[in-house]
């Protein structure tokens, strides 16, 4: 009984450390959309100058764990004379590694699309950016947008690494009650169920917008 | 840069080469195309046909040879705007899916030409009754037939006012009975002036609209001549055996 109720009694608390995950995921998915929207074009792009270091960054991002990176970014950069926050080392480090694999995804969404249709863009006159801008990347991120939700609820978890450099999120804010509470099954089960709504909702979400997209 | 008999040569292909890796595609190709002719290609598949208009403009890389329009060569052309002079009809129609008609045919003279948005919709809209599917304007690609799609698609590179329009089997994808409405707008471009270059297997095209047949076969032009000329009486044993195996 006492672990329930030291449960409720946290439990806004733990609820302020999951608008920060939410916000910390946002953030960084924003970034990673960008970066990898990029790497991805650049993944596939027949200029070796571009493609090369697009694809080692892809490589070097998806074949070391996350927790390394973090740590790179907030303990390792300071080391460099690049002294960052836990809050921007954690997006930094998160975005980054998101670009990895949503470049991937991209990558994949680009070659999805029937070539005819960048032939199509381009005998019309339209430069490869105009291509990519107006014609594939619309089509491509309509097929992809399955794959980027997974990767949104992926990010989701995973920004609970950020807890080890001491981003006040909700793992963080958890391990915080823990410390005070001693109530360690009832807590650490309380925020998985709140990971666990987080990203059900997130999932829903993304279909509603699939199928809005499917029937426009 | 005109011929013996005064007619302005547009296009003037000059000893064409093109190979996929090893395989040769296209084997030393010569060919003029006079302003305001339409040359059908015919030839069995795999012949060259395809990629000869696709060197035009420039969807495909040639290895050797030259290609001039206007008496300049094209690699000397700013690649979109030479494009912007050859408009292209694919097999496979190629509507952009996410778009709606009027979408389709606005987007390229908007961006490239930098057209005004409402002058680009006057157009769109004289091409789409010229083509005779104004009441479609709004329809997305999904929506039409293939017959509706390839006159769309007809209508998109017209958007761009080409000098010469290439043709790339633009009915081989068709339902036998659709046909006929593609052939008649494309009757209609080449009777209003439109230089034309047509690969297709429609024989009663080429006979009634080509000024001009040209045979293609193993990489090279096997036979050219008028069409009365080329159908009735060829001179080459593979056009012989080409033309039997298709009437």
């Amino acid at each position: 009984m006492e672990a329930l109720s030291e449960l409720l009694k946290s439990f806004p608390f733990l609820l302020i450390g999951a608008w920060e995950t939410l916000k910390l995921t946002a953030f960084s998915v924003g970034i990673g959309l960008i970066l990898g929207t990029f790497i991805g074009m650049g993944r596939l792009s027949k200029i070796k100058f571009i493609n090369y270091p697009c694809t080692a960054y892809v490589e070097f991002l998806r074949g070391t764990p996350l927790l390394v990176q973090i740590s790179i970014v907030y303990f390792g950069l300071p080391q460099l004379g690049i002294q960052l926050a836990p809050y921007p080392a954690a997006i930094t480090a998160l975005g980054l590694n998101s670009g990895a694999y949503i470049a991937e995804i991209v990558r994949a969404g680009i070659q999805s699309i029937p070539k005819g249709q960048y032939e199509a863009a381009r005998s019309l006159g339209l430069t490869h950016w105009q291509s990519m801008r107006y014609v594939i990347l619309p089509q491509a991120f309509r097929n992809i947008l399955p794959a980027l939700g997974n990767e949104f609820i992926t990010l989701t978890k995973d920004s609970s690494l950020a807890s080890v450099i001491g981003v006040s999120e909700l793992m963080r804010a958890g391990q915080f009650v823990i410390s005070r509470t001693f109530q360690t099954f009832s807590i650490y089960f309380g925020i998985a169920f709140i990971y666990f709504v987080m990203t059900f909702v997130i999932s829903r979400l993304v279909r509603y917008i699939e199928r809005r997209m499917a029937t426009a | 840069m005109s011929d013996k008999n005064g007619n302005e040569i547009i296009i003037k292909i000059e000893n064409l080469v093109k190979r996929f890796g090893k395989l040769e595609v296209l084997k030393g190709v010569n060919m003029e195309v006079k302003r305001q002719e339409t040359i059908v290609i015919i030839g069995p598949s795999g012949g060259g046909k395809s990629t000869l208009l696709r060197c035009i403009n420039k969807l495909e890389h040639y290895q050797d040879g030259k290609i001039y329009l206007d008496g300049k060569d094209i690699d000397e052309y700013d690649i979109n705007q030479l494009r912007t002079r050859i408009g292209m009809v694919f097999q496979q129609f190629n509507l952009f899916p996410h778009m709606n008609v009027l979408q389709n045919l606005i987007l390229a003279p908007t961006k490239v030409k930098k057209v005004e948005e409402a002058q680009a919709i006057e157009k769109a809209k004289y091409l789409l009754n010229k083509v005779g599917l104004i009441d479609k304007i709004d329809a997305y690609p999904e929506q039409l037939s293939g017959g509706q799609k390839q006159r769309v698609a007809i209508a998109r590179a017209l958007m761009m006012d080409p000098e010469i329009m290439l043709f790339d089997e633009p009915t081989s994808a068709l339902d036998p009975e659709l046909v006929g409405e593609v052939l008649d707008v494309m009757k209609d471009l080449a009777n209003s002036g439109m230089t034309m270059l047509v690969v297709t297997h429609e024989m009663g095209f080429a006979r009634e609209v080509a000024d001009r047949i040209v045979f293609i076969s193993g990489g090279v032009i096997e036979e050219e001549g008028k069409p009365e000329e080329i159908l009735k009486n060829p001179q080459k044993q593979r056009t012989r055996e080409f033309l039997r195996r298709i009437l």
